[in-house]
C-alpha cells in the first residue's frame, strides 16, 4: 500500500468488482479499453478482470474513499524482465489527476515488489498526452508508435508503446519529488489527530 | 546419418498440421530463446501446445529430402486486422537460404489468405536475416531496448510492420517468384 496526501493505492478486493465493472463500462471509453465494447456479464467479470494479470491495484480518493480508478500489473514476463501496465480511470475522476498520480505510486511499487527491469504501456493517440509529461522529464521513454494499430469506434488509432525502466525510475527527479511529499505528508498525518481533527505538537502517545 | 534427395523433388513449403507439432517444438529447442512466444515461460511442451493454440496459420519449409527446415506461422489475427508473422529456421546456413528464398511467398500467402492490412514482425538484433529481401519492406515501429538476455547478453527487439499497400506495391515490380 502507498500512501499520497490525495489517494491510497491499495491491492484490490472481491467488494471492488462492482466499483470496476462500473468504471469499465463507461460508454465512453469502453470501446477503447480491452474489452472493445464487449464487457462480460457481472458474474463472469472476476475471471475476465485477472485473464493475464498478476495484480491489480486500486486508487482510492484519500478525501472520499472512493475508488477513482486501478492499474493491473499484466503479461509479467520474467524471463525477460518486465511486465505492462493498464491504467483505467473512473469517468468523473478523469483530469483530475488522481489515478496518474496513482501511476506514480504504482510504478514505484511494481519495481520495489518485482524483479522487473521494465514497465511497459500501451497508449491510443488520443490518451498519450498523459504521458507527455514523464517522457519530458525522462522517468518514461516512447519506445514507439504503431501506427494505425486499433480499430476504436470505425476508426483506425495509433498505439505508442512507452517504456519505464527500472534504473532509470529509481533515478529520476519525478520519483524523487514524488517521495519526498509522499514522505512529508506520513510526517505530517502522524501528527494529526483524525478524530479531533487537530494536529498534535508532538508525537501521540502509544498507549 | 544423411539424406538423400528424393529424385524429382525440390524444396518449397506446404500448409503446417498437426503432424508438425514434434518439428516445431525441435525448432524453439533449437533457437532457443529466439522464438520468444514459446521460450518466455520455458521449455514445458504442453505450454506450448496452450500457445500454439494463439496461431492462426502455418507454414512450413521443406528441403529436397521433404525434411522440414523452417516454419512461419501467422498469429494474433484479429478484429484490427493487423497479423504477426513469426518465421523461425534451423540455425544452420541451408535452412536459412531456404527460408529467405521461400519468404516472399509466405509473406504472399499471408496477404491473399487473410484480410490483414498490416503484417507484423518482431526480432531480437541477434536473430539470423530470414526474410532475405523482403526485410528492407518492413518498417521498425517500436524498439525495445536491453529487452531479454541472449547468450548471456541483453539484446534490443523490434517490431516492424509490412503495409499491404507497401507489399502490392512491391508485388507488382517483382515477379514475386523464389529465388535464391
Amino acid at each position: 500500500m502507498i500512501t499520497t496526501n490525495r489517494i491510497v493505492l491499495r491491492p484490490v478486493l472481491p467488494s471492488d468488482y462492482l466499483r470496476l465493472y462500473a468504471i469499465e463500462s463507461d460508454p465512453a471509453t469502453a470501446l477503447t479499453w480491452r474489452y472493445r465494447g464487449a464487457m462480460p456479464p457481472i458474474e463472469e467479470y472476476e475471471a475476465a478482470l485477472w485473464k493475464q494479470t498478476q495484480q491489480i491495484m486500486v486508487v482510492e480518493g484519500r478525501d472520499t474513499g472512493t475508488v477513482v480508478g486501478y492499474l493491473q500489473l499484466h503479461d509479467l514476463d520474467l524471463r525477460a524482465g518486465h511486465g505492462w501496465v493498464s491504467l483505467y480511470s473512473g469517468p468523473e475522476h478523469r483530469g483530475s489527476g488522481l489515478v496518474m498520480e496513482g501511476g506514480l505510486a504504482f510504478t514505484e511499487w511494481a519495481f520495489n515488489e518485482w524483479p522487473i527491469r521494465w514497465l511497459y504501456a500501451h497508449s491510443f493517440e488520443h490518451n498519450v498526452h498523459s504521458f507527455e509529461s514523464g517522457i519530458r522529464r525522462g522517468s518514461a521513454v516512447r519506445l514507439g508508435v504503431l501506427r494505425e494499430r486499433m480499430l476504436v469506434d470505425g476508426e483506425f488509432t495509433d498505439v505508442h508503446v512507452i517504456g519505464i525502466e527500472r534504473e532509470r525510475w529509481f533515478a529520476s527527479t519525478v520519483r524523487r519529488r514524488f517521495n519526498t511529499l509522499r514522505e512529508r505528508e506520513n510526517r505530517s498525518s502522524a501528527l494529526f489527530n483524525r478524530d479531533t481533527q487537530e494536529y498534535c505538537p508532538r508525537e501521540p502517545d502509544k498507549d | 546419418m544423411t539424406e538423400s534427395p528424393i529424385p524429382g523433388a525440390q524444396p518449397g513449403w506446404r500448409l503446417i498440421s498437426a503432424a508438425d507439432v514434434p518439428f516445431v517444438y525441435e525448432l524453439v529447442t533449437l533457437v532457443d530463446p529466439r522464438w520468444w512466444r514459446f521460450s518466455r515461460k520455458g521449455l514445458e511442451p504442453s505450454i506450448l501446445l496452450e500457445n500454439a493454440q494463439s496461431v492462426a496459420a502455418g507454414v512450413i519449409i521443406h528441403n529436397e529430402t521433404g525434411r522440414p527446415v523452417a516454419c512461419g506461422v501467422l498469429t494474433d489475427a484479429g478484429a484490427s486486422t493487423t497479423g504477426t508473422l513469426e518465421y523461425f529456421a534451423r540455425p544452420d546456413e541451408r535452412s536459412l537460404s531456404l527460408a529467405r528464398q521461400f519468404a516472399p511467398e509466405i509473406i504472399r500467402a499471408a496477404f491473399t489468405g487473410s484480410p490483414i492490412r498490416r503484417l507484423y514482425h518482431e526480432r531480437f538484433e541477434g536473430d539470423p536475416d530470414v526474410l532475405g529481401e523482403m526485410a528492407n519492406l518492413f518498417e521498425v515501429e517500436v524498439t525495445y531496448p536491453s529487452f531479454a538476455q541472449v547468450a548471456g547478453r541483453l539484446e534490443q527487439r523490434t517490431v516492424s510492420a509490412l503495409t499491404r499497400e507497401r507489399f502490392s506495391e512491391w508485388a507488382a515490380t517483382s515477379t514475386g517468384e523464389a529465388h535464391t
